[in-house]
Parts: structure tokens; C-alpha cells; sequence
């Protein structure tokens, strides 16, 4: 019964197929031998791959396979039925297995496989790279040189290839072998306590690498110390005073990097701080500022911010002026002011800054004016438009002295 | 009767083509539109079948504008190059418009001497002039001179019914869509219906005898009778319309325009706004708007009924936004998107028949009788001649407007600009000119590279610009605060759009440049600054692309010229026909109906005058108030005004001429008291507002409070200053302001600073950078980092400092997170920052999120400019934490430190400083960055005044500064976990070059200050120079 229905089913499921059952062909694998089996080459040497059969077969192909890529390839001639199959420049110039298979429609008939080597001999190319391109002086900070050797062919060569790595500081130049592991070498050029410049360079199997550079860069700043100087100590607004420091160093004694920023911070008698800024120059950092106006003393430090301060140092501004004259005229509407005398009784430079502040009989605040002095004096007028008529509080102030007068602003002074 | 060749046809033929055809080549490289369209040529010059365009906008279809003109221009460029493509194709367009004029005025009047006459007048017609030389809307002359050529064959196919003319007139019709989209469609409403409508008119009218017995019984039974003709053609125009240009509609579907509507001229309201009146009411009629009442009289006869009211219509669609009844007809949204010139423009040309019809009556006919014998044959002489002179005087003004009022930059030498594009790789970039107006396309014709901005806004896609109602972010300064913002945001986050260079033709631009992290590159030999921003990664190989269906590729490239070569095959033996009258044809039925002329009506001619007795006076009246508002010293308004202006406009002398010559304040004096002061005012502003307030005022005195508000790129500037105004002889003066009479102390100094030069390649090669070339970045350390909250707004604030011993240029990028590590938004420091850094140099910074704006507050666009205009990102959850990405790269310019906190004192109205210049550049906009602290040193916020006038050397400037008040902050997050520098983390740089930082440090460099929410303060100075020497 069993028997039956799976006849049956067999027979249905027969049926049930479109396609003509295709008989199988009995497949004659023919006699193939293999000539001159290559068990070793060398990249760059021409590889042909031969076998022998009695009969002359058509359709034989020869599939080879390495890192390259895959290529089917046809005999190169077959008298004698004597195949002969080249592998083409590209599959042998490339070091590594090669495999290959020959192939009669679709059925393996043999296989094999060969390495190809290096071609250390022909020629050696040195490929290398040194970064990063500068490091910081002291005891953590290194570059890392990464030497890749290569054949003629661009193969690495293979691990434990002895590289010499040289690399000059100052008068030093050292060398040492290192051999490549994973196609590649490497050494970590440590940084330096000195600041300057580090060379590296490589040589595998008599071929040199070029010249490459890091740049080692002083460390953080230490603490140092300024200096202030000026052509007076008198405060008349127009004079500069230069802050100097010495020549900053990192913990090494190395002059730190040019340009480096330093902060002078200035805190004046009002406790602002004030500040100017100085870059350095061969570790030597510049600041300049106005003078004050007025009599003043001032707390000046600097930083290199996070690493290193200075010494604070103070300078003392004495008043230039010790007072002016004020005088009213055309019904108190015109204030002249001045002459400013300085240190020396000469005229101030231009543009000493005066302000007035008027207020009213009750203090009440109601304008301010803001001029600044020109051959030592300045006027202001205070035209019938701008101020009516009345009794005010004028408050005068320049050079950190004020004056306050109490007038009666009259008159008519357009006609 | 033997056919004569129409000798006032061939002389508009010969002086229209010597007159327009020698003039185009000084005025189309330089009008609105003419560029464009030779860009989209060079598209399908380079590509003819595929639509996508990476140049503009990341990329964008040319299938949003029909492509005839486009393709012929192309085509033709393969012979003598895009211009000589664009002028042969423009000298095409003129000899068709002036046919075509012939053949519309000839089909409406039946009679071939006025239709010469109708040939001469559209070669001097303002309308056209301003068409083709101001607007350069090739496109658009092409369409509707075709248009108008196919009015005879639609006539004579509703007339006959012959099969013949049906064919030419759908032919026609198809070139004129694959040419222009919304000419026919307006046309099929405006022109082609009226005229369909005068045909049945005529063929009633040969059913009576009489226009009297023509009764609308009569019309509606002819009408019934053509039905079917009507509708074969008008189904057979809609089939065109929309097979010929299927990919544009497809394209449209698919895309639609998202654009907020950008004001155009055109919708003004042309009282108040008078230049748009000018150029799209003024310039377009001319001289017709004296002859208006015999357009109406003409048009509204019985035959001309249907274009009398297409006629009425166009011409108050014309007026914009004068009067309401646009907005109505229209609609709010046809309103916005169309440009309402184009209905003058067609009013205009419809216009035309009738005003050769007048002209041939004035200079031949009844009028000139009527004239003669009612004033005498001197005022027909003067009249005539003025009517000419003013039709000559109107195209004189049109052609050289351009010339007294450039609408566009001066012509800039491109080579410079595409030979730097393409050397160095420069194209793997986008660019984005600045202040080149339209001339941009013309750059992007000639170079692959591409930039983000683009000159045809209806096929943007970024939201970025969709948004803005500007056209362009190249002249986004004349677009105000949408203008700005836009700009703004490419210029922050540039990498987001692989934008790297900048090309800047103004240097309007250059402050906000500066502020946002951008350098200075070179200047061209053309006088053009390039700007660079670091860190921006090239554009990717690979980038997306929307693509269509090969069938419209194939539709969009093969049909428009097919369409040309079928007419010109099917229109060819007519054309060969009449232009060499090699054979006898029937006169068209239209040619009977021509008119007599005998009989001027006497009354109309009587209106007339009248009529332009009141467009005179109104003229005059314009000019009048013209007058009246440039007196510049009539009252103490006036003058404050002008001095404003003048000063504005960096027109010294005149300013000078307002200040009060008692004072003897001589011109040289006053203009070195101007020369030397430099600022963000005097150099890079806009007067936007001005409030005069003048008070206490006398018979001969007065004092005036101005209120005024400066454009800048960076902010808006409100500024009040007080003046003293002074009459003397009926004039009024300004009293002068006081100058600074500071002196440096020093002639001649020294200085010294470490400068800096990177050689970019020291090997020159092709291939990329070689590794040993390529520098380190420098290493920066994020001192520390905080969200805050404060008022209403999230913020990252914190500060930095460059750790290496190289000078850095600073990116920072900030991203923000909700609790479930959800990304909500990301934003970079924009001009809150010292984006320069020398060696062991910090920084501040704050980041803003800003959204793109305006795009949920559309409809309520600011209405004037602001550039702080900041739009806050909306964040639907509450972000918890941050990510902070900074990136340093070698810095080599821009370095400038050497400006000092001189003085600081706080009083009632806030922190008065000094600054102090000790270096020897000038310092156009000094800026400063404040941070605040609270008792422990810890940062809390960030804030920045630009100070409005510059350091000048050796010399000190005021500012004053009110501190804020900061109890309402709210610090939500503060950490340095996810701060990373170059891609690490920021924790490791800290342990391994600054492991024993002195904290300290920071704490005794702020200034101690008990605020409300504070208690320590600190300025910082960012320093932009104008002129680098």
C-alpha cells in the first residue's frame, strides 16, 4: 500500500514538473597531468601554469585567484596537447597565495595553489610617515615614525624585515634596527626636555626614506617676572607705559613659543581691573597703555593663563595737574577753562578730557557736556536754546579735580 | 492692384534692428533676468537631457522654466559662445516682436499703411524698451511675439474653418508655450479670447448689414454656429499648454513652490512707493497715457467690445497695489506670486493698433483735418511734435535709466574668480558671492563650481531660504532682517552646506564675516575679497539628486525645438509667400473691414485735451512735492534730514554746507574730522530710521533730538544725538559737534609681533595634500561648559583656551539632548566668541539655537529691518544635556591683541571704559565679549556689545556698558563629560597638557562686581580691522 501511494505521489509530483527531465549526462573527466607544477615564484617573474592530455580538449580553462582578483583564463597553445597557461603581470606581480583551478564546463578537474614572494632583491621602496607634526618638551610626548617597506611591486615585505631608523637632536644622532611586524615598522621618537627640531629618517635593505620633522615646542610657562617703565610718572592721559617681563621659560628652561599671550592685568586705586595684552618674542612679552588722567596707583600682574603669573608691581601716577582756572563770562553762559598747566607748568597735550554736569537750584540733574582741551584750554557755551535762564549748580571735572560753582545763566547772546 | 512691399514695415524693421540690436549689447548683460536665463542655457549646453542642476541651491530642476529660449540659446552657444547665443536669439526676439506688432495691428485695423505705422511705433515703445533692456525677460518677448503672430492664423481659423490655419495657428501657439508658461495662459485669457470674440463679431456682422442690426440675437446664433471651432481650437491650445511643457507641470506637482512671497515693485502702491510707480506704471504707458480716453473710445465699439474689456482689465490689473481691485480680482495668493507689470506690459502692447491707428489720423487722416481747421495748422505741427518727443523722450529715459540709476553692481571681470574656483580644487567647495547682483548667474554660467545661493527662487528647496522673502542671500543686505538672518546662518554652520568660500563685492559684509569665524583669503585682481572659513569638509561625491522618469527627460529635450521646427515648416511657404509676394493671395476677410477715417468725433477730441490738461498738472503736481521735500534748509527738519542723508551717503561737502558758516569751520577741516573716524557707523551702516524731535524751539534757534537707527550687518544701532540748529537769512544751519582733540603722544613708533604664514602646499601637485604638509591641529582645552536657561532661551555657554603654541582658529559646536539622549538641536558659536586665538589665549563663548526662522511666524514677517532678530528653536522637550565639538586649526591671520582696557568706573548709567589701541593697526569695530561670574568664579553667562566707532592708533575710545541683571538664570546642566577637542575627549587633553592648571588664574582676572545674580565680571576685546595693513 505504502508503496503505492508514493508511487502515485512520485508520479504526481513528475507530473507536476514543466520541464523536461533533463537525463543526466555521465560526465568523462579526461586525463589530465600536470607538467611543471610551480610551487614557489617570485613577484614579478612570468608564471605558466602547463598540463598535459592525451586528447586535444576544447573548452579548458585555467581560474586563478589571488589578492589581485579572479581571472578565467584559456591555454596560450595546445599542440601537442600540451597546455600552457599564462598568468597575467598583474596576478604574479602581487605577492601572496595564488590558487587556481582547471575547469572543464563547469566540472574542477584540478586544483592547486602556489606563493608568490616578495621581491625584496629588484628593488626596495621605503614608505614612511612622522606625525604628529610637533610634540610638547618633557616626559609624556612623543611622535610616532611608521615605516612601510615595500618591493618593486608595492608588496610589504615580509614581517621581521630589519628597518634602521635615525633620528638627530641638536648634536645627537642615534640609530637603532626595529623589523616589521603586519607589513609595517614603527618607533615613537620620544619628545625632548629641549625645545628645537628632531629629523627622522629610515633605510630597509640600502633604499632611505626622506627627511621628516617634528618640531618640539617648549612646554607651559613658569613663573616669571615684569617690569614696568614709562617717561614720567605723571598722570596726563597721554604718555604710554610698557610692561615688560623677562624671558619667560617652561619648567626646562626653554624660551617658550613666540606669540605665546600674556595678560597684564592692572588694578587701579578703584579696584578695576584693567588690562592690556602682550605677546611674547623670544619669551619676552611687551604690553603698552595710556597713562591715567589723573592721579592713580596701579597693581599691575600678569598671566599666562592656567600656567604661570608674575610678580605684582606697582606704579604711581602724581596728578600732572594740580589745578586750572575757570572763568565766566556773556552772563555766565561762556566757561572758559584752563590754561591746564602740567608738571612743568607747559600746556597739557591736546585732548584732556572735561566734563560738566549741570544741575539745577535743587540739585536736580539736568544736563551733561563733554569737551576736551586744545592748546591747553577748552570753552563750553551753553547757548539761551540749550539752557534757559536760572540759577544752576555747574559741576566741573578734568585731571580727577572737580570744581562746582553755583551762577545765574543770563542773557540773550544770538542777537 | 499689385501688392508693394510696406516701406514703413521695412524701416521698422532696419532702424529696430540698428537701434535695439546695437543697444542690447550695452544694457542686456546688465538687466534683472538676462543672465538667468543664459545660465539655465548653459545647463543644457553642457547637459541637454538631464533637468538637474547642482550649481544652485544644492541642486535644483530646470524643468521648474520652460526651456525654449533656454535650448536655442544653447544650441546657438555651440557656435560662437552663450552671449553670442543670447544676443542672436535676442535679435530673433525683436525682429518677431516688430512683425508681430505688424501682423496684430494689421489684423485689428484691415489696413496695411496703419499696420506699418503700428511696426515703427513698437520698435519705440516704451514698454518694449523697458522689457527687453531693463527687464531682459527674453522668454517673454519671445511668447507673445509668437503669440501675437498667431492671432491672424486663430482669427482666420474661426472665420473659415479651414483646416490650414488651424494647423499654423496651433503650431505658433506651441512655440509660444515652450517658451513662456504664463503668457499663453494669461494670453488664452486676455488676447486670445477677446479675439475669438471679435471674429464671431465679424462674422455677424457680414450676416446684417449694418454694426446697428448687429444685435447680441445675431451674436449668440453666430456664436452657436463657430462652436465647434471654438472649442477644437480651445481644446487643442489646453492639450498644448499642457502636453508641450508636461515635465514643467509634473515638476510643479511634485515641488511645489513653497516660497513665501517676495515683494516685487510691481505690488506697491504706486502713490506712495513713486520709483515703482515709475518704472511699472510711468515707464511702460509713456506717452499712451495721454491718449488713454481714444483707447477706451476705440476699444469699446461694438467690434472691439471683447478687447475693450480685456483691455480694462490689464490696465487696472496694471496698477499693483494703488488701488484694491488687484488684490481682489486676484486673489491673495495669485496676488503674491504673480508680477503684476506683465498685465501693463500686455495692456500696453494690446494698446498698440489703436495707437497707430491714431498716430496714422494725426499725421495723415481725419484728426490732422480736424486739428488744422478747429487750432490751426501750427498746433497740429507743435502737437505732433510733442506727442513725438515725448514717445522719443520716454525711450531715451528707459534705455539710459539703467546707466544714471544702475539697478546692478558695476560689470565684474569674472576670470579672476573662475580661475580661482578651478585651480587648487577650489570647486570640491561651495561658494557664495556677495553684493554681485545679478551678474552671479553669469559667474555660475562659466564655472562647475557651485554655491548655495541661487537667482530663481521659485525653485529653491532649502527652508533655510523658502522661508526668507528675499531672492537672492548675495544682496541679502537690501532685504533687511530676513536678508541678514538668512546670511547669517549659512555663515554660521557653513559646514552643514560645505560652503568655504566667500566672494564679497561689498563690504558691507565684511564685519559679520568676521564675527563669524570667517578669514580673509586674497583679493583678486578684480578687487574681489575671498573669504575663507576652516574646517569645512568638501562636498561628497555623491550627492542627491531628484530624478524624473527618462520619458520627460526625453519630452523636456526634443519637443520645444520640435515645436520651432514644425512651425517654421508649416509657416515656411507663407512666410516665403509674403515676403517676396512671388504669388498672388486672396486678401484675408479681415482686410474689408477696414475703416474710412472721415470723421473724427469732435467731442472725444475736446477730452482729450482735457484729459491731457490733467495728466499734466498731475505730473507737475509729482514734480512739485519732489521739489518741495529736497529744499534742504527750509525748516529745522529739513535740515536735520539732508545733514542725515548727506551724511548717509558719505556726501561730506554737502553735509558741510549745513553746518553753521559762523563757525568757520572750513570744508578741508571738516572732512579731515570725518575722514578719520571709522566705525561700524561711519563705515558699514544703512540709515534705516530717522526720528527728528525738534523742541525748545525759537524764531532763530532750535534744538533737535535724533533718534536714528543704523542698519549694520552685525546689529541695529539705535543712536540718539542732540544738535543745535541755528537760522541765519531765512536758512537754518546745524551747530558742528565737538572733535576729539586728542593727540598721541608718539610720531613715529615701533611695535613688534610674531607673525604668522602657512605655505598651504609646499609641493606643488594635483594630488592631495601630501601627509608631511598637512599641520597639526591645535589643541585646544574646554575650561569648562554649561546649559543655561535665561529668559526663556537655552544656551550653552563656557570658555576656552588654545593649549597648543600655535595660533588657532576655533570651531565650536554645540548639540543638545533631552533626558532619553534624543538629539532637539544643534547650533554653532556664532560671533559670541573669539574665534582667533594666539597661544594659551581664552575664550568665552555662547551658543544660541536658532531655528530657522520665521518659518512658524510667516504671516507675521517683521515688517522692517532687524538683524539681531534672533528666532529661538521651539523645543517640544526639555533638553538636559549637551555635546560640545570644538576643532582648532592653524591660524595665520586676524591676531590682532593690542587693544587695552584703559579705564573701567561704574556709575549710574553703567560701566564707562577706555579702550586703548597700543598696536599699529586701526580697529574699525572693536567688540566685547562679557562674561559673568558668581562667587566661586564660575562662569554663568556671556554677553557682547559692539562698541560703534573704531580704536584708532595709539588713541582711546569710550564705551559704556550696562550690566545685566542675572537673577533669573538657570543653570540646568554643567559638565565637561561630552566636550571633545579634534574628535577627543577634552578630559584627557586636560590631564595630559595642562595637568596642573592654576585655577586661580581665571578668578584674578575678573573684575569684582555685585550684580544681581553675579558677583564677579570680565571683558573681553575682539578686535575687527577694517583694512589690514
Amino acid at each position: 500500500m505504502r508503496i503505492k501511494i508514493l508511487i502515485i505521489l512520485s508520479l504526481i509530483l513528475l507530473g507536476c514538473s514543466s520541464k523536461k527531465e533533463e537525463q543526466p549526462k555521465q560526465f568523462i573527466y579526461p586525463k589530465i597531468e600536470l607538467v611543471a607544477n610551480v610551487n614557489n615564484s617570485v613577484a614579478g617573474d612570468a608564471v605558466a601554469v602547463s598540463f598535459k592530455t592525451d586528447t586535444s580538449i576544447k573548452d579548458l580553462k585555467l581560474q586563478v585567484k589571488n589578492a589581485y582578483g579572479n581571472v578565467v583564463l584559456s591555454p596560450e597553445h595546445s599542440e601537442n596537447e600540451l597546455m600552457v597557461f599564462k598568468i597575467p603581470k598583474n596576478f604574479t606581480r602581487i605577492a601572496g597565495p595564488c590558487r587556481w583551478k582547471l575547469i572543464l564546463k563547469g566540472h574542477t578537474l584540478r586544483y592547486g595553489k602556489f606563493d608568490i614572494a616578495t621581491n625584496a632583491y629588484k628593488a626596495t621602496y621605503v614608505e614612511s610617515y612622522f606625525g604628529p607634526r610637533s610634540v610638547t618638551a618633557g616626559y609624556n610626548d612623543y611622535s610616532m615614525l611608521t615605516i612601510s617597506p615595500t618591493d618593486a611591486y608595492d608588496n610589504p615585505l615580509d614581517n621581521g624585515t630589519e628597518v634602521t631608523v635615525k633620528h638627530q637632536f641638536q648634536e645627537n644622532i642615534d640609530e637603532l634596527k626595529i623589523t616589521t611586524e603586519s607589513f609595517f615598522a614603527f618607533y615613537n621618537v620620544r619628545s625632548t626636555l629641549q625645545s628645537g627640531r628632531i629629523l627622522v629618517s629610515s633605510e630597509c635593505n640600502g633604499t632611505n626614506s626622506k627627511e621628516l620633522a617634528t618640531i618640539v615646542y617648549p612646554s607651559n610657562a613658569t613663573d616669571f617676572s615684569i617690569s614696568s617703565s614709562s617717561a614720567h610718572n605723571f598722570a596726563d592721559g597721554n604718555q604710554i607705559i610698557t610692561f615688560t617681563s623677562d624671558i619667560i621659560r617652561d619648567e626646562f628652561g626653554n624660551t617658550v613659543t613666540n606669540g605665546t599671550l600674556v595678560t597684564f592685568i592692572i588694578k587701579n586705586e578703584n579696584d578695576s581691573y584693567l588690562y592690556t595684552i602682550g605677546t611674547t618674542i623670544n619669551g619676552i612679552a611687551e604690553a603698552k597703555t595710556l597713562h591715567p588722567d589723573k592721579a592713580s596707583k596701579w597693581e599691575i600682574q600678569a598671566f599666562v593663563t592656567g600656567a604661570a603669573e608674575s610678580n605684582t608691581t606697582e606704579f604711581a601716577f602724581k596728578p600732572a595737574i594740580k589745578d586750572y582756572p575757570v572763568h565766566f563770562s556773556k552772563g555766565n553762559r561762556n566757561i572758559d577753562i584752563g590754561p591746564f598747566e602740567s608738571f612743568m607748568k607747559q600746556l597739557i597735550p591736546d585732548g584732556l578730557l572735561l566734563q560738566l554736569d549741570i544741575y539745577d537750584a535743587d540739585g536736580v540733574f539736568v544736563a551733561s557736556k563733554k569737551t576736551t582741551t586744545k592748546n591747553g584750554v577748552c570753552s563750553i557755551f551753553l547757548g539761551e536754546h540749550y539752557l534757559a535762564e536760572g540759577d544752576y549748580i555747574l559741576k566741573l571735572n578734568a585731571a580727577g579735580i572737580t570744581k562746582e560753582f553755583t551762577k545765574n545763566i543770563h542773557g540773550d547772546t544770538i542777537k | 492692384m499689385e501688392k508693394k512691399t510696406n516701406t514703413l514695415l521695412i524701416l521698422a524693421l532696419i532702424v529696430g534692428l540698428a537701434f535695439h540690436g546695437s543697444a542690447i549689447f550695452f544694457t542686456l548683460e546688465s538687466t534683472y533676468d538676462a543672465l538667468i536665463h543664459l545660465f539655465f542655457a548653459d545647463h543644457y549646453a553642457n547637459s541637454w537631457f538631464d533637468p538637474w542642476e547642482y550649481r544652485w541651491y544644492t541642486g535644483f530642476t530646470v524643468q521648474s522654466y520652460p526651456p525654449l529660449v533656454h535650448q536655442l540659446i544653447g544650441i546657438l552657444s555651440y557656435i560662437g559662445g552663450l552671449k553670442f547665443g543670447m544676443y542672436t536669439v535676442a535679435l530673433i526676439a525683436i525682429i518677431l516682436f516688430i512683425t508681430g506688432a505688424y501682423r496684430y495691428t494689421l489684423l485689428m485695423t484691415g489696413s496695411r499703411r496703419i499696420a506699418g505705422y503700428g511696426a515703427v511705433m513698437a520698435v519705440f515703445s516704451s514698454t518694449f524698451v523697458e522689457t527687453l533692456h531693463i527687464f531682459g525677460q527674453l522668454p517673454s518677448i519671445m511668447a507673445l511675439s509668437i503669440l501675437l503672430h498667431s492671432m491672424t492664423e486663430i482669427y482666420l481659423w474661426i472665420k473659415t474653418g479651414k483646416t490650414r490655419y488651424f494647423i499654423t495657428s496651433v503650431t505658433m501657439l506651441a512655440v509660444t508655450v515652450t517658451s513662456h508658461h504664463v503668457t499663453p495662459i494669461f494670453g488664452m485669457v486676455f488676447f486670445i479670447a477677446p479675439l475669438i470674440g471679435m471674429a464671431v463679431m465679424d462674422a455677424s456682422r457680414e450676416r446684417v448689414n449694418s454694426y446697428k442690426e448687429l444685435t447680441f440675437k445675431v451674436f449668440w446664433s453666430t456664436t452657436l454656429q463657430h462652436f465647434w471651432k471654438i472649442a477644437k481650437f480651445g481644446g487643442s491650445a489646453i492639450f498644448l499648454i499642457v502636453f508641450c511643457i508636461f515635465p514643467y507641470w509634473y515638476n510643479s506637482k511634485r515641488n511645489p513652490i513653497t516660497q513665501v512671497a517676495i515683494p516685487h515693485g510691481s505690488r506697491d502702491n504706486f502713490l506712495e512707493i513713486t520709483s515703482s510707480g515709475l518704472v511699472f506704471f510711468i515707464i511702460p504707458w509713456g506717452v499712451f497715457l495721454f491718449v488713454l480716453p481714444y483707447f477706451f473710445y476705440r476699444y469699446f465699439s461694438k467690434r472691439y467690445i471683447f478687447f475693450g474689456l480685456s483691455f480694462a482689465l490689464l490696465t487696472i490689473l496694471g496698477t499693483g497695489g494703488t488701488t484694491p481691485i488687484p488684490l481682489m480680482m486676484l486673489g491673495e495668493t495669485a496676488f503674491n506670486i504673480l508680477t503684476l507689470d506683465r498685465f501693463t506690459l500686455w495692456a500696453t502692447i494690446m494698446a498698440l493698433p489703436i495707437f497707430a491707428e491714431f498716430a496714422y489720423r494725426m499725421v495723415e487722416g481725419d484728426l490732422k483735418a480736424l486739428i488744422q481747421s478747429k487750432f490751426g495748422g501750427v498746433y497740429h505741427r507743435v502737437l505732433g511734435g510733442l506727442i513725438a518727443g515725448g514717445m522719443l523722450f520716454m525711450v531715451v529715459f528707459t534705455m539710459t535709466l539703467g546707466y544714471f540709476r544702475p539697478s546692478q553692481p558695476a560689470k565684474i571681470n569674472m576670470l579672476p574668480i573662475v580661475n580661482f574656483l578651478g585651480a587648487d580644487s577650489h570647486d570640491a567647495w561651495r561658494y557664495l558671492p556677495l553684493g554681485f547682483g545679478d551678474q552671479m548667474a553669469w559667474l555660475s554660467a562659466q564655472t562647475g563650481a557651485m554655491t548655495v545661493d541661487g537667482n530663481y527662487h521659485s525653485a529653491r528647496r532649502l527652508p533655510e531660504l523658502t522661508t526668507r522673502a528675499i531672492e537672492r542671500i548675495e544682496n541679502s543686505k537690501f532685504r533687511g532682517v530676513e536678508g541678514i538672518g538668512s546670511l547669517q546662518q549659512f555663515l554660521t554652520v557653513p559646514e552643514k552646506y560645505n560652503l568655504k568660500y566667500i566672494f564679497s563685492n561689498d563690504k558691507f559684509y565684511d564685519p559679520i564675516l568676521y564675527y563669524c569665524g570667517w578669514q580673509r583669503l586674497q583679493q583678486l585682481e578684480n578687487g574681489i575679497m575671498v573669504w575663507e572659513k576652516l574646517n569645512v569638509a568638501p562636498i561628497p561625491q555623491i550627492m542627491p539628486k531628484q530624478d524624473v522618469p527618462s520619458i520627460m527627460k526625453i519630452m523636456w529635450g526634443i519637443i520645444p525645438l520640435l515645436t520651432v521646427l514644425i512651425a517654421i515648416f508649416v509657416n515656411i511657404q507663407m512666410i516665403w509667400v509674403r515676403l517676396l509676394k512671388s504669388r498672388k493671395v486672396k486678401e484675408h476677410s479681415f482686410m474689408k473691414l477696414e475703416l474710412p477715417y472721415n470723421k473724427f468725433p469732435s467731442k472725444l477730441l475736446t477730452f482729450s485735451h482735457w484729459w491731457a490738461l490733467a495728466m499734466l498738472i498731475c505730473l507737475g503736481y509729482g514734480m512739485f512735492i519732489f521739489y518741495v521735500k529736497n529744499v534742504t534748509q527750509l525748516s529745522p527738519n529739513n535740515v536735520v534730514e539732508s545733514y542725515y542723508d548727506a551724511l548717509d551717503f558719505k556726501e561730506f561737502s554737502r553735509a558741510h554746507s549745513y553746518i553753521d558758516p559762523k563757525e568757520n569751520i572750513d570744508i578741508a577741516q571738516y572732512m579731515l574730522g570725518v575722514s578719520v573716524t571709522d566705525g561700524i557707523l561711519s563705515s558699514y551702516a544703512k540709515l534705516d530710521s530717522l526720528g527728528i524731535e525738534i523742541y525748545d524751539k525759537t524764531e532763530n534757534s532750535a534744538k533737535a533730538k535724533v533718534a536714528t537707527r543704523w542698519i549694520t550687518p552685525l546689529e541695529n544701532v539705535f543712536n540718539n544725538d542732540y544738535h543745535e540748529l541755528i537760522k541765519r537769512k531765512n536758512k537754518w544751519y546745524l551747530k558742528s559737534s565737538k572733535v576729539d582733540n586728542d593727540i598721541p603722544p608718539d610720531q613715529l613708533f615701533t611695535a613688534n609681533s610674531t607673525t604668522y604664514y602657512n605655505h598651504g602646499r609646499r609641493k606643488i601637485t594635483t594630488q592631495e595634500t601630501y601627509h608631511e604638509d598637512v599641520l597639526k591641529q591645535p589643541v585646544l582645552e574646554i575650561l569648562s561648559a554649561k546649559l543655561v536657561k535665561y529668559k526663556g532661551q537655552y544656551s550653552i555657554i563656557g570658555e576656552l583656551q588654545n593649549v597648543d603654541n600655535t595660533p588657532a582658529d576655533i570651531v565650536i559646536k554645540a548639540t543638545l539632548y533631552n533626558d532619553n539622549n534624543k538629539e532637539l538641536a544643534s547650533y554653532n558659536a556664532k560671533h559670541q566668541i573669539k574665534h582667533k586665538l594666539m597661544p594659551k589665549e581664552t575664550t568665552t563663548f555662547k551658543i544660541n539655537f536658532e531655528g530657522i526662522a520665521w518659518s512658524s511666524t510667516k504671516d507675521t514677517l517683521p515688517p522692517t529691518f532687524d538683524p539681531d532678530q534672533f528666532t529661538p528653536v521651539s523645543f517640544e522637550e526639555q533638553p538636559t544635556k549637551f555635546n560640545l565639538q570644538s576643532a582648532g586649526n592653524t591660524a595665520n591671520t586676524d591676531l590682532y591683541k593690542h587693544v587695552a582696557l584703559q579705564d573701567l568706573e561704574y556709575t549710574e548709567q553703567g560701566f564707562n571704559g577706555v579702550l586703548f589701541n597700543s598696536g599699529v593697526q586701526e580697529v574699525t569695530i572693536p567688540q566685547l565679549i562679557i562674561s559673568y561670574y558668581d562667587e566661586d568664579s564660575q562662569l554663568l553667562w556671556v554677553d557682547h556689545k559692539f562698541v560703534t566707532e573704531g580704536v584708532r592708533i595709539q588713541r582711546k575710545q569710550f564705551f559704556n556698558y550696562k550690566p545685566l541683571e542675572l537673577d533669573s538664570l538657570e543653570i540646568i546642566s554643567s559638565s565637561l563629560e561630552n566636550c571633545f577637542v579634534n574628535g577627543l575627549p577634552n578630559k584627557a587633553i586636560a590631564n595630559k597638557i595642562f595637568p596642573n592648571r592654576k585655577v586661580i588664574h581665571e578668578k584674578k582676572q575678573t573684575q569684582p562686581f555685585k550684580g544681581k545674580g553675579y558677583e564677579y565680571l570680565k571683558f573681553e576685546i575682539n578686535s575687527y580691522i577694517g583694512n589690514p595693513k
